[in-house]
């Protein structure tokens, strides 16, 4: 199952976004994950994510993966650490650097991260220009507020502002998901999304730590392989 | 199953009262087999209710109508061990023309039965079955305990789907409504809200329960997990509840 020419390929499938790290160059590849179902690709070493499973010659657990890479990237006894990404939502909190608190949001009251992309590609929005705004709508999942971005637009309000409300609503889930930290390092594709962060940093001091957290998680596996 | 389909049977559903059921067996006949309509199995969708209501409730309507021409009663528990959907199900089943015989649990006659199987070793999801037989067939105090410390918690109701059990250590003891069967005091929330500190716990519910509310105050106040399920259990859920058991 270990692919041929020996470079060890971890990956992080998750439902929207695959990222790819190859070990021995270091280089990071992120492709849709619509791409990587219609690739056909020899089997990653190691691997995470809901789109992993049958890709991989091992699978770990996302959580688990979330765990490890938030505690060699941090260096901080206590802290809290919540995965945003296009289906769930992830959240460990640490104490004396072991796990507290779990908790993983899925189905109702998730699939928010991929609401924003099919909104943003529906009205042509780049994400990276919205602004943070102040109002927000009530996400309790991603297809009640898509139903609520489609009503706002519809009674005259501008779709980026639509969307950026979006936004700040999934913003105050996971502040009160995270039990209203006062710090939180991110991960996950939202931390390239500046609303999102901006409107995050309402609510808690935000320090992001990129899309490859839950890689960086992997990495302790590959000893076992080498 | 292919019993179910053949011969005359009792439906139930929740905790019934010993002394409602009795006397229903007893005018039936005690050869009639009881069947527990919380249960899924797999009948098909009536669509009488929502698609979002509690499955349990979905699986006491959908089994009571696959099974009607073998039903002679359906013994509903309308009582406060149950909920108000279950009351409402009553209802229902009495509008469709089945035989419902309600029942309400009262305080006077909760019980104090040992927590052999809450409190015990071994695969989790045959002590919960066990528990459920209880129902029907309180065992005597002469079944062995294998008692064990808690390594974590199982905390809610049979779930529809048991898989979901399967990822739980020998280890694990059970509470809320589940231990409340046990104990033979269905409703009492004291027992229903109770579990060890410092044990690691999953608190359980189906999807569009009411028991959401508690289980996720729970599971906040206990730093535990909150799951919640709709129909069949998915890989998201079963790779939840490994994480917690693995990490917690």
């Amino acid at each position: 199952m270990i692919q041929t020419e020996k470079k060890l390929k971890l990956a992080d499938c998750g439902s929207t976004w695959t990222k790819i790290l190859d070990v021995e160059s270091d280089s990071l590849e992120i492709i849709t994950t619509r791409e990587l179902v219609g690739r056909d690709l020899p089997p990653f070493d190691i691997a995470t994510g809901h789109s992993a499973k049958k890709r991989c010659a091992k699978f770990k657990n996302e959580l688990l993966a979330l765990a490890e890479g938030a505690l060699s990237l941090v260096d901080e006894e206590d802290f809290s650490i919540v995965d945003v990404g296009g289906r769930d939502i992830k959240f460990i909190r640490f104490k004396g650097r072991k796990v507290k608190k779990i908790d993983w949001n899925l189905a109702c009251g998730a699939t928010t991260g991929a609401t924003i992309e099919l909104l943003t590609d529906y009205y042509g929005i780049d994400p990276h220009l919205l602004k943070p705004v102040d109002t927000w709508i009530n996400v309790t999942c991603g297809v009640f507020g898509m139903e609520r971005v489609l009503e706002s637009v519809s009674k005259g309000e501008s779709p980026e502002k639509s969307v950026a409300e979006f936004i700040h609503g999934l913003v105050r889930n996971v502040f009160d998901f995270t039990q209203r930290p006062s710090e939180i390092y991110l991960s996950g594709g939202f931390c390239c999304n500046r609303c999102f962060i901006d409107s995050m940093a309402r609510y808690s001091k935000v320090i992001p730590l990129g899309r490859t957290v839950l890689i960086e998680g992997l990495r302790g596996e590959t000893a076992q392989l080498k | 199953m292919e019993n179910l389909k053949s011969k005359k049977l009792i439906g139930y559903y929740g905790f019934p009262r010993p002394s409602v059921l009795g006397p229903v067996r007893e005018r039936f006949g005690y050869n009639l087999e009881l069947v527990d309509l919380d249960v899924a199995l797999e009948a098909p969708d009536s669509r009488i209710v929502q698609n979002t209501t509690c499955r349990i409730i979905a699986n006491i309507i959908d089994n009571a109508i696959e099974y009607s021409k073998r039903l002679v009663a359906v013994v509903a528990d309308v009582g406060e061990g149950k909920c108000d959907r279950g009351r409402y199900a009553a209802l229902i089943l009495r509008e469709m023309g089945f035989n419902v015989i309600e029942s309400r649990f009262p305080p006077e006659e909760f019980e104090n039965r040992p927590l052999v199987y809450s409190t015990g070793r071994g695969s989790l999801a045959d002590r919960i079955d066990s528990i459920m037989e209880t129902v029907i067939r309180p065992y005597d105090s002469v079944v062995s305990a294998r008692n064990c410390k808690p390594t974590h918690g199982f905390w809610g109701v049979p779930p529809s789907d048991f898989r979901i059990l399967d990822i739980f250590p020998d280890t694990t003891h059970i509470y809320g409504w589940t231990r409340c069967v046990e104990a033979g005091r269905p409703g009492d929330l004291q027992l229903e809200y109770f579990v060890d500190e410092d044990v690691p716990t999953v608190f359980f519910t189906q999807s569009f329960c009411a028991k959401q509310d508690m289980a996720h105050y729970l599971a906040e106040k206990h730093d535990g997990l909150f799951v919640d399920c709709h129909r069949r259990v998915n890989d998201s859920i079963l790779s939840k509840v490994e994480a917690f058991i693995k990490l917690a």
